[in-house]
């Protein structure tokens, strides 16, 4: 690569081609693609295959083995590509691919609100300095380190029953996630403002508003874009995790984490693992994805990101 | 050393007006409760004087602050709910008083609290222990084979949503090898060995899947480490490589790894609930879901904060460790 | 002037013969070191002069066996005529820090932020001596008393931030002494601290080698320092000797352009005798990358002096004028005319008013009277000595 090349790319598309150069960040990055394209076309990919998550198909269990699907695999046929659920008979793989479409969504929505969030108050404290960011830096600290999945569950007590349930992981994903990605970029913004550029633009008479858009933000970019990317895998998680406590996305729509819940008694009695099986790989699959990628944009950005202070 | 003492004591100071102000917070929150629990409790024909009556006994009368007043004198000394021979007593430290369960919070609390702790402690140790040796592993021998497969399987392991894991566990080692129990709980004072058996798997489970941010952490800070000069000079001293790697070296990853520790508190709480419900175990979790479930805000609230409240202190610990371990941490 | 010097009858203890340093790395082999010969006798001190990259760190390093696994070393370290190339592990811990010490640069670094002082110390002395905790620590508040660390009972209990810069290398020391080493290896001691505290540090290693008769091996590119403490000098270039002497060789009779340009004057040719130069241009090569000739030929004002033989003939080191075993390596030498003129205007450059190194030490410094009087027979004394060989 010649050097005039090289001095003519800007630092974002220099990361950019250092993650395509990353063998396990180009991995990553395909599967969050592809895992993506599947989300957004699931029902077209479940019409494609005929099938909705919806329907039951008793014909298709076996009473004697307790409704297990009959046949190898689960049910696995031209018809049910990911063979069915036992009890009821419904397509697994509409399910499997409409529940990544729902812990996608939800995990999307969340990283994006939780990165505005956290980049507002990580950056305000990071500039204001002073007793405002050490109040703000202990309430996050308090708040990183408190026992959410816990809250969650209990704050269910308390919403009204007509309250969509997919909103309500939203926000308690959102109120619970936002310190985590605040503390870093607080911490990334703070290093920041200690450089001496934005001393120098301080004491030329800049506004705080010029300095905080102009001078810290589009060099945060990198760091927040690497904070948000590593922040998914741990969404999906507990989202997943809610939903498989029962209490995330309410039946019927379809949920990874509440299909892995269901399938636990299948799995106990070894009746039909393959239940387990599809669900659990494609959420296996959706955060090992965004890990690999997060890792990677993380290396190619060369952010370190200090979780000890 | 009298600076470590006013260090804790301050600390302690600072905890407890955190824990005020979350136990507020927290009781604001939930009398916002849509339902009413004394509606609940009033019995089949309902009546308003019932209600009333019920409402009266839960001392759901009173002002929200009032309750709130009431619900922390009762942590401190106890209380009463009602008058004469239908009075319902319960004693300090009351967390609140289940009407659908006519027990006290605290009981209740304290009936599964050794099944959590169980999980999440012995969790804790081993993967502290695992995460700690393999990333030590790691680092001193960097780029070959061991490396490769300690990285890797920190990489599985973050990735991999602890629930996942134990079921797949379960299926292996449970129904395929037949190995060890699958679920179910055997108080430590009933039988040591086979509260040990039952949590084998849970153990196993967690602490892989939280070994892996530790050994990436150990790793990393020990490749840092025994760059440094410091470790050159315990070379230079005669030091056997074994005395530098483990006093010099990992005496300085020890900080980082005790302040993530404390960060990842509350996640242990989380990672063993979801593991109580992967292996069939009654534990806080599975409290707290079904009180959702049954409406009965008094043990929500009651769970929340005891847990809450453990955490902060576990944190508490945490902090004065920290502080004991890095000498140039200032108590002042 | 009663200067110690090196008396023939002295063996020495810590001799290097030949000592080749190579590193392996992705891009090949790289040569740090090639190919040098020193020695140093019980009590005396010997210097190592040159800039960074030129191999002094790695010499010492490689004299303690503390390089790391991809570095080959050649060549043959005697301590007390033991083979320390040949030793086992075990058998090589047991050398260092007991038979041979080392003084770093960045004493804050050096030490472990997580122990106290008085631990580290007592450590060092207890690797080697099968001693209680408790007579290991009396010996550590002993020594760090012996370095100058006031009230160092209570001090011993102290960790390394609490300390200043020059007590943390007191520090250093005491933990460099605790066994008694037969020598020490000073790699940069001052460098890191207060021009003040520079000279009590010094001082303390001149009065400890008097006490204990340490046999001292001092790094440094501080000619100050190198001209009151040394006995004997090697200049190193590009992993090479480029001269080596007794501290009056190099410092009255220096007959390298390289050393002559560390002292702060090198004269060229092309420019008038009274323009004086405190910088040599440009930077040294790494070891190895100049395959032919002399590795200072590309910064050497002489080059056209010599001509050719600079470009395709290595220099080896030939014998100089001096008080035995003076010895440079350059061309020029062959030529004594030009050397001892080159000589002669450098020292008198040396004398100038201000900032040569010389200078500068004793104005830092608290001035030993031996030392400035040195300086004053600067420019009168080499015709003499040189006329006496």
């Amino acid at each position: 690569m010649g050097s005039e090349v090289v001095s003519a790319v800007s630092p974002t598309r220099q990361a950019f081609r250092r993650v395509r150069r990353d063998r396990s960040a180009r991995l990553g990055a395909v599967l969050v693609v592809v895992l993506v394209l599947i989300a957004i076309a699931a029902p077209l990919l479940a019409k494609l295959e005929g099938q909705d998550p919806y329907t039951y198909n008793i014909g298709l269990l076996d009473p004697l083995r307790g409704n297990a699907p009959r046949g190898a695999v689960g049910g696995l046929s031209g018809d049910h590509w990911f063979g069915i659920e036992p009890l009821t008979g419904r397509d697994l793989f509409a399910i499997a691919v409409l529940g990544l479409r729902t812990s996608l969504f939800i995990a999307i929505v969340v990283t994006l609100v939780t990165t505005v969030v956290g980049t507002l108050v990580g950056i305000s404290a990071a500039y204001f300095g002073g007793w405002y960011d050490a109040v703000v830096s202990r309430l996050l600290d308090f708040l990183f380190g408190f026992p959410s999945l816990l809250f969650m569950i209990a704050l269910g007590i308390i919403v009204p029953a007509g309250f969509p349930r997919w909103l309500l992981l939203i926000i308690v994903l959102s109120v619970f996630g936002w310190a985590g990605l605040a503390r870093l970029i607080r911490n990334q913004a703070r290093s920041l403002v200690e450089r001496e550029f934005v001393e120098a633009a301080r004491s030329s008479g800049s506004s705080g508003w010029h300095i905080v858009t102009r001078e810290l933000l589009p060099n945060l970019l990198g760091p927040v874009l690497v904070i948000a990317t590593m922040a998914v895998p741990g969404i999906i998680g507990a989202e997943a995790g809610l939903s498989f406590l029962g209490v995330g996305v309410p039946p019927p729509t379809p949920s990874l984490g509440r299909s892995i819940s269901d399938s636990i008694v299948w799995v106990y009695t070894g009746a039909d693992p393959w239940f387990l099986a599809f669900p659990g790989a494609m959420l296996f699959l959706a955060v090992l994805g965004f890990t690999l990628l997060g890792d990677g944009v993380r290396d190619a950005f060369d952010v370190r990101l200090r979780r000890t202070h | 050393m009298p600076d470590l003492v006013w260090f804790v004591i301050r600390r302690l100071l600072a905890t407890v007006l955190v824990m005020l102000a979350l136990s507020l917070a927290v009781y604001l929150i939930f009398y916002a409760l849509p339902a009413d629990p004394a509606r609940l409790g009033c019995g089949k024909p309902c009546t308003p004087d019932r209600l009333e009556q019920a409402r009266h006994f839960m001392q759901l009368d009173q002002s929200t602050m009032q309750q709130y007043l009431q619900f922390l004198k009762g942590i401190v000394a106890g209380r009463t709910f009602g008058e004469g021979a239908a009075a319902v007593q319960c004693n300090a430290p009351c967390f609140g008083y289940s009407f659908p369960l006519a027990r006290p919070v605290t009981t209740l609390i304290l009936s599964r609290l050794p099944i959590t702790a169980s999980i999440a402690i012995g969790a804790a140790v081993l993967w502290l222990i695992a995460g700690v040796s393999l990333g030590l592993g790691a680092a001193l021998r960097r780029g070959r084979l061991f490396d490769r497969f300690a990285v890797g399987f920190a990489l599985v392991g973050v990735a991999s949503p602890s629930f996942l894991v134990g079921l797949l566990a379960i299926l292996v080692f449970g129904f395929w090898l037949n190995m060890v129990p699958v679920n179910g709980y055997v108080p430590l004072t009933d039988s040591p060995v086979d509260w040990a058996w039952h949590l084998v798997l849970p153990w196993v489970v967690l602490a892989a899947l939280n070994a892996a941010s530790y050994i990436r952490l150990t790793r990393a800070q020990m490749l840092e480490e025994l760059n440094l000069d410091h470790i050159t000079t315990a070379r230079a001293k005669g030091a056997g490589e074994g005395r530098v790697v483990l006093l010099h070296g990992l005496r300085g990853v020890l900080v980082p790894i005790v302040t993530i520790f404390g960060l990842d508190l509350g996640g242990l709480l989380g990672g063993a609930i979801l593991t109580e419900k992967v292996f069939s175990m009654q534990g806080l979790g599975e409290l707290l879901i079904s009180s959702v479930g049954q409406l009965d805000v008094a043990v929500v609230v009651g769970v929340t904060l005891f847990s809450a409240f453990l955490v902060i202190l576990a944190n508490l610990v945490v902090d004065v460790l920290h502080g004991v371990l890095d000498p140039r941490v200032g108590h002042a | 002037m009663p200067e110690p010097r090196k008396t023939p009858s002295e063996t020495p203890v810590l001799e290097v013969h030949d000592l080749h340093v190579t590193f392996r790395t992705e891009g090949g082999l790289v040569p740090a070191v090639d190919g040098i010969d020193f020695a140093v006798a019980p009590g005396q001190t010997l210097a190592i002069v040159g800039e960074s990259g030129s191999g002094k760190s790695v010499s010492s390093a490689a004299v303690m066996g503390l390089l790391p696994s991809n570095a080959d070393v050649k060549g043959e370290v005697l301590l007390d005529g033991r083979e320390l190339t040949k030793l086992t592990a075990e058998e090589l811990r047991k050398v260092r820090g007991n038979e041979v010490a080392l003084v770093f640069q960045d004493a804050l670094s050096a030490l472990n932020p997580y122990y106290s002082v008085g631990w580290q110390v007592a450590e060092a002395y207890r690797l080697h001596h099968d001693v209680s905790k408790k007579e290991a620590n009396a010996r550590a508040v002993r020594m760090l008393d012996l370095v100058g660390i006031p009230s160092a009972a209570q001090r011993a209990r102290a960790y390394p931030h609490e300390f200043s810069g020059g007590m943390r290398q007191r520090v250093v020391i005491a933990m460099a002494l605790v066994n008694d080493p037969k020598v020490l290896i000073a790699d940069e001691p001052t460098t890191a601290l207060d021009v003040t505290v520079q000279a009590q540090i010094i001082q303390l290693l001149e009065d400890v080698q008097t006490e204990f008769g340490t046999a001292l091996v001092l790094i440094s590119h501080d000619l100050g320092v190198v001209a009151e403490v040394a006995d004997d000098v090697l200049v190193m270039y590009a992993g090479r000797a480029a001269e080596q002497g007794s501290v009056k060789d190099i410092f009255y009779r220096a007959a390298h352009p390289y050393s002559l340009g560390l002292l702060g004057a090198m004269p060229r040719v092309d420019v008038p005798p009274k323009h004086r130069l405190t910088t040599i241009p440009g930077s040294p090569p790494s070891p190895g990358s100049i395959e032919t000739g002399c590795p200072f030929q590309p910064r050497c004002a002489y080059t056209e002096r010599v001509g050719e033989r600079c470009i395709t003939e290595r220099p080896l080191l030939t014998p100089r004028p001096g008080e035995g075993n003076h010895e440079a390596a350059c061309h020029l030498g062959r030529r004594p005319e030009i050397a001892q003129e080159v000589a002669r205007t450098g020292i008198q450059e040396n004398a100038a008013p201000e900032g040569a190194p010389l200078q500068q030490s004793a104005a830092q410094e608290s001035a030993p009277l031996e030392h400035s009087a040195a300086k004053a027979e600067g420019p009168l004394q080499p015709s003499a000595e040189e006329s006496a060989l």
